[in-house]
């Protein structure tokens, strides 16, 4: 439908250029979006997609280049000044504040105030008329804190709506949604534009790009590789346009077979921060040389399953058993003297001290073992030699043992946690997360790198929120809802909506219900 | 005999909520910076900043309103420095508040030595105190008098205060923004809230109250400075802040239970206890009930790991 | 903005130069602000700094003055710096320096030892009251994150009153003024030098700088400490039993502010004196924030400040203005030091220290 009206636009970026020091995050891009329809951003990690947008949300200023809004040249200083244009972004991390209600999140920042104080009655109507309008469905008077995650993004979307947006921008909006969920979300979308407003979607999650889009632009290394239709692409094609060459997406191949039991939990429980039930009655075994993925929307005990194995947070009930040995509330050092090597979700917080030295990272778990101290002092020489090494070995970018971990990139901050935990020779491999914000390119470094620790024999327990990684890598997938393991699952065999429905607790709602 | 215990507990009350007003006072002040996300160790020395321009204000300018003017404005540039550094130049802001504190410990008794050439006190005739007010009718009804009636306005003040500062902290957008300020600064800075602006505005208020209630030591019911005559009152309300969240009732809950460790604690001392241990009781009690509560909000998983280990029930033993 | 890598262009200073540099810096905006403020209450600043300098170290026994005043803010700074490396505040040195000064006296003037025996009883009396007067805010801290700041600070306070009762109502020297009965000759902490009152304390707090140096450079227990007030997570994660080491910190943490009482105790007024050692603890928490955790540092720091108390003596004597002129000056210095330090830093990413400015 948006074909006859080709000239008319909604957005044109033209030349952009924007750098920051010596990187060259955007390069001459130009990039435009017809009226009423949704137009798909591809691109890997640290292509320039998020800086592109953030130019045009007024986050960051061009260093050249021109942007207009439906036809005029315009000037966005400031993310007010977007909003004012009609643009709303839908953030991939929501910006909700958990103590207010749906309604004062919505009209925080535009309240509606009388006599000085807020006038929260009108608020909530507004609110509920907005939603009955936009078919996202809120209560307006529930508090933030207690919502699942969809209802969360439909208040997000519902933000960018109350400050009349006609034109939305949605960073990465299915990460934390199931298959379902996603599919639910994308009718919504199409419903906007068959009102006529525009909507852009950055994502790198090419299936649902071909569904859902009408027009695609794929970004490499800051510059665009081209505009296409999404009707005639392929995934493969995309996937090349991505990364320049051609991509394997099949199942890794695998030989051998599984060994003998190496972790074993059974019937765990365990509560969160907030005291709340967070794992119940979790069983699972993971033998040597096996793969065992847990696949689930975040937020549904996957923290607190990798807590618990990682010996960081105590059960509350339940028994759990490494090498033989009874782990249930062990600290950390007992559960790695045990035999776990764990790769942490949030390398920032977790993984590694960013103030700290590459040597001085490496060292962490082993500065008490015999390799590397002697009557408690730490032989510095040996962890530079190791450190030294391992830098080789796996590839890391910097200037060498001495350096500070704060100077890295990203993606070779991650390769300190592997080079760490992978180097150690442990048979039990804990991995939460391990491509988050990482590149293509790396992530199949680092694929492969897993692998090669299967085929070495060491037992894998890998967390991961991409569906596509779990069924790459598992011999076994688990899926987890509420704090329950829902489902057993071959990834040979099963399909992406049949995962997907386990996601959202089909099967056990089914179960509890029975 | 009875109406001997009648007025004691009635004229405790009284003692209860006059020497409840300053830490109240300046609790409320911080619960604006702790709302906002800034943890304000540095209200002692504004305290004691507000106390000594009071009393030279007051001089200076013959009326008790004089010093109120001068030993808001002396605090409120306290605050200024202190947000200046946490906020605009993100300096640690307990670093800062320490350091703060102890310039106004030397600053005071510098400046008295300067003035009056003298060390440790002031005392001199020409200090007006705050006048005492008497509620119109309540003042001559004999119990409800004695307790309603007679304080100095900064009493009224500060219980007033507790009403007004909820009003603003949930009611207004000023307080909606502080407290989103603090709770998610993200959040908040996305919609085009200022975060910094709500911390140096959170900032500023605190310095009003916490000046004023550094004149009401100084101008209130004792009409002189000593050095650090604020004894630590605002690290006692520090406490308070802490585990009330900075929400103005638990504010108001928690400084009436110094204002009463206080009060007691004199009529102890009118008993012949030392007043060396009289004086240690507000803080024995502020710390003990910092500790309690935080051993009260701690996470329920360890209060369950504590029954699991008394519980017979174990886990273990349970095949698979 | 996870597109962009972290790395900035190196300057060609080195850090440590960097952080010298700056702490100079900070240094002389400082003491041109006390100047401003010595100016306010009306006396000539070049005057005043003039005086100060010359009681600091004008002569060989202003000189041992001055490093008398350092002793004890040297073996404070350390205690506080242990704490500060763990990524906690002790703010409660000045307690711990009461309690263990006033333990350390009660054990020279009640027990009767041999000489060398009865000192070490004594000053393991002041470590162990100050090792048990932070107790409760460490296990409070370590098991339900009750915030130490003000627990300490306010244990402050009860240290102080509760000495000063224990000195006048119960031990009171007779006939004396707010003071206890002097110590046994045994107890007496030998001195340096003849002249002057600079004793063993000096070498004790200088060999715990370099000590406490050493352990966290060198030694496992050293880095798992150092690691955790980095960032107490990642030490965690990589087996640091943080709870109890936080415990363990903020015990060393006061026994070492204890013993810096029982020094001083000891080692110079040979008896307990109601507010014997006023601001000692505060002045070693602000040379170890001014040396930025640094133990060798601290030292620097603490011989600065005990020169500036030493010289203020002669200022009070020879111009209006009160001593207490150079607390409002260290004031000053520290909001320098941690405005430059932000300043230097800004636009760094997470993860910062939470004892760094």
């Amino acid at each position: 439908m948006a074909a006859d009206i080709a000239a008319d636009f909604a957005i044109e970026m033209i030349g952009i250029t924007k750098r920051f020091g010596p990187l060259t995050a955007n390069r001459d891009v130009s990039f435009a979006v017809r009226k009423g329809e949704i137009h798909a951003l591809v691109g890997e990690n640290g292509a320039g997609k998020t800086t592109l947008m953030n130019v045009l949300f007024g986050m960051h200023l061009p260093d050249s280049g021109q942007i207009k809004v439906n036809g005029a040249q315009v000037e966005i200083t400031s993310p007010q000044v977007a909003i004012g244009l009609g643009l709303g972004m839908v953030h991939q991390h929501f910006k909700l504040v958990p103590s207010l209600t749906v309604a004062e999140n919505i009209f925080l920042g535009m309240e509606i105030v009388r006599g000085g104080l807020i006038d929260s009655a009108s608020q909530v109507a507004a609110v509920r008329a907005l939603s009955a309008s936009s078919g996202l469905a809120v209560d307006p008077t529930r508090v933030v804190r207690d919502l699942s995650v969809g209802s969360e993004q439909r208040v997000e979307i519902l933000k960018v709506l109350a400050r009349g947006a006609r034109i939305v921008i949605l960073d990465e909006p299915t990460a934390v949604l199931t298959p379902q969920e996603g599919r639910d979300l994308f009718r919504t979308l199409r419903g906007f534009t068959d009102q006529g407003m525009t909507v852009i979607l950055i994502s790198h999650h090419l299936d649902e790009v071909l569904e859902v889009s009408d027009t695609v632009t794929v970004l490499r290394d800051g510059a665009v590789i081209g505009t296409e239709p999404a009707k005639g692409l392929t995934e493969a094609r995309l996937a090349q346009m991505m990364v320049g060459r051609p991509v394997d997406f099949g199942r890794k191949r695998r030989d051998g077979t599984a060994g003998a039991p190496v972790l074993t939990l059974t019937r765990i429980h365990a509560r969160d921060d907030r005291g709340l039930p967070a794992l119940m009655d979790v069983s699972l075994t993971v033998h040597a040389g096996e793969i065992v993925a847990i696949a689930g929307v975040d937020g549904n005990g996957q923290t607190e399953l990798a807590e618990v194995v990682a010996g960081l947070r105590g059960p509350s009930y339940g028994r759990m058993n490494l090498n033989g040995r009874d782990i249930a509330g062990a600290p950390a050092d007992i559960v790695r003297g045990a035999g776990l090597a764990h790769v942490p979700a949030d390398r920032l917080v977790r993984g590694v001290d960013v103030q700290a030295s590459i040597m001085s990272n490496i060292l962490m778990g082993r500065q008490d073992s015999s390799a590397f101290s002697k009557g408690g002092m730490i032989r510095w020489g040996r962890v530079r030699a190791e450190a030294a090494a391992l830098i080789k070995r796996f590839d890391i970018r910097t200037q060498g043992p001495d350096a500070s971990v704060k100077s890295l990139s990203g993606g070779n901050m991650q390769k300190v946690v592997l080079a760490r935990e992978f180097s150690q020779g442990k048979q039990f491999l804990l991995i939460d997360q391990p491509t988050r914000g990482v590149d293509i390119g790396a992530t199949e470094g680092i694929h492969d790198e897993i692998m090669r620790r299967r085929a070495e024999g060491v037992a894998i327990l890998l967390i991961s929120v991409q569906l596509d990684e779990c069924m790459k890598l598992a011999d076994r997938l688990l899926v987890m809802f509420q704090g329950c393991l829902v489902a057993e699952l071959d990834p040979k065999t099963v399909t992406v909506n049949e995962i997907g429905l386990h996601m959202m607790g089909a099967s056990h709602n089914r179960k509890a219900s029975a | 005999m009875e109406i001997l215990t009648q007025v004691f507990t009635i004229s405790l009350i009284a003692a209860i909520l006059r020497t409840t007003a300053p830490i109240l006072l300046v609790a409320l002040g911080g619960a604006f910076t702790t709302k906002a996300g800034i943890f304000n160790i540095g209200l002692e020395g504004q305290m004691l900043m507000g106390a000594f321009f009071g009393v030279l204000g007051s001089m200076w300018t013959g009326s008790a309103l004089g010093g109120l003017v001068f030993g808001v404005t002396a605090s409120v540039l306290m605050a200024v420095i202190f947000s200046v550094f946490v906020v605009t130049l993100r300096a640690n802001e307990v670093v800062v508040g320490l350091a703060l504190n102890i310039m106004a410990g030397g600053l005071t008794i510098s400046l008295t030595k300067a003035i009056f050439g003298v060390r440790g006190s002031i005392v001199n005739p020409a200090i007006v105190g705050m006048p005492r007010i008497h509620v119109p009718l309540i003042h001559d009804i004999r119990p409800l008098g004695q307790i309603l009636s007679g304080y100095t306005p900064l009493v009224y003040t500060a219980f007033a205060l507790v009403f007004l500062v909820w009003v603003i902290l949930f009611r207004t957008r000023l307080g909606l923004y502080i407290r989103v300020t603090g709770e998610k600064p993200e959040a908040a800075q996305s919609l085009g809230i200022r975060t910094a602006r709500m911390q140096h505005i959170a900032s500023l208020i605190c310095g009003v109250l916490a000046g004023a209630a550094g004149v009401h030591l100084s101008l209130g019911y004792i009409v002189m400075f000593a050095e650090n005559m604020s004894s630590g009152r605002g690290f006692m309300a520090v406490a308070v802040l802490i585990f009330s969240g900075g929400d103005p009732v638990k504010v108001l809950l928690g400084c009436l239970l110094f204002g009463f460790a206080d009060a007691a604690s004199l009529r102890l001392q009118t008993m012949g206890v030392s007043s060396y241990l009289v004086l240690m009781v507000p803080f024995v009690v502020s710390v003990s009930a910092l500790f309690l509560l935080s051993w009260r909000q701690r996470p329920k998983i360890i209060r369950e790991t504590l029954q699991h280990l008394t519980a017979p029930v174990v886990a273990k033993g349970q095949g698979s | 903005m996870t597109d962009i890598p972290l790395a900035r262009p190196e300057r060609h200073v080195p850090v440590w130069a960097q952080g010298l540099i700056g702490q100079m810096l900070a240094l002389l905006i400082a003491l041109a602000g006390g100047a401003v403020i010595i100016w306010l209450v009306g006396e000539s600043p070049l005057h005043v700094y003039e005086v100060l300098l010359r009681g600091a170290l004008g002569s060989a026994e202003n000189v041992a003055g001055s490093l008398l005043q350092a002793t004890p803010i040297i073996v404070c700074g350390v205690a506080a710096c242990v704490a500060l490396r763990g990524g906690l505040f002790n703010i409660g040195v000045e307690g711990q320096l009461y309690v263990g000064g006033f333990a350390a006296a009660w054990v020279g003037f009640t027990l009767n030892l041999p000489a060398g025996l009865h000192v070490v009883v004594g000053l393991g009396a002041g470590m162990l009251a100050g090792a048990l007067w932070i107790i409760l805010p460490a296990i409070m801290r370590a098991r339900f994150n009750a915030n130490e700041v003000v627990s300490t600070i306010l244990m402050n306070y009860v240290a102080v009153l509760l000495t000063s009762y224990l000195t006048i109502a119960v031990f009171k020297r007779p006939g004396g003024w707010s003071e206890t009965a002097p110590i046994a000759q045994t107890a007496y902490l030998p001195q340096l030098m003849d002249g002057s009152r600079v004793n063993l304390g000096l070498i004790i707090g200088l060999a715990l700088a370099l000590g406490l140096y050493l352990f966290l450079r060198y030694t496992g227990a050293g880095y798992a400490v150092s690691t955790m007030g980095s960032n107490p997570k990642f030490a965690a994660y990589g087996g640091v039993r943080v709870k109890r080491n936080i415990v363990a910190v903020l015990l060393t943490s006061g026994a070492i502010g204890g013993l810096a009482g029982g020094i001083e105790t000891l080692g110079v007024h040979r008896r307990f004196m109601e507010g014997f050692a006023p601001g000692f603890g505060f002045d070693g928490v602000i040379a170890a924030l001014l040396a930025n955790g640094n133990p060798l540092g601290v030292v620097v720091a603490a011989l600065f400040f005990g020169a500036l108390r030493k010289g203020s003596l002669l200022m009070e004597v020879e111009t209006g203005a009160s001593r207490e002129i150079i607390t409002v000056i260290q004031a000053l210095i520290i909001l320098c030091v941690s405005a430059q330090i932000l300043i230097r830093r800004r636009g760094g990413i997470s993860g910062e220290k939470r004892w760094k400015f």
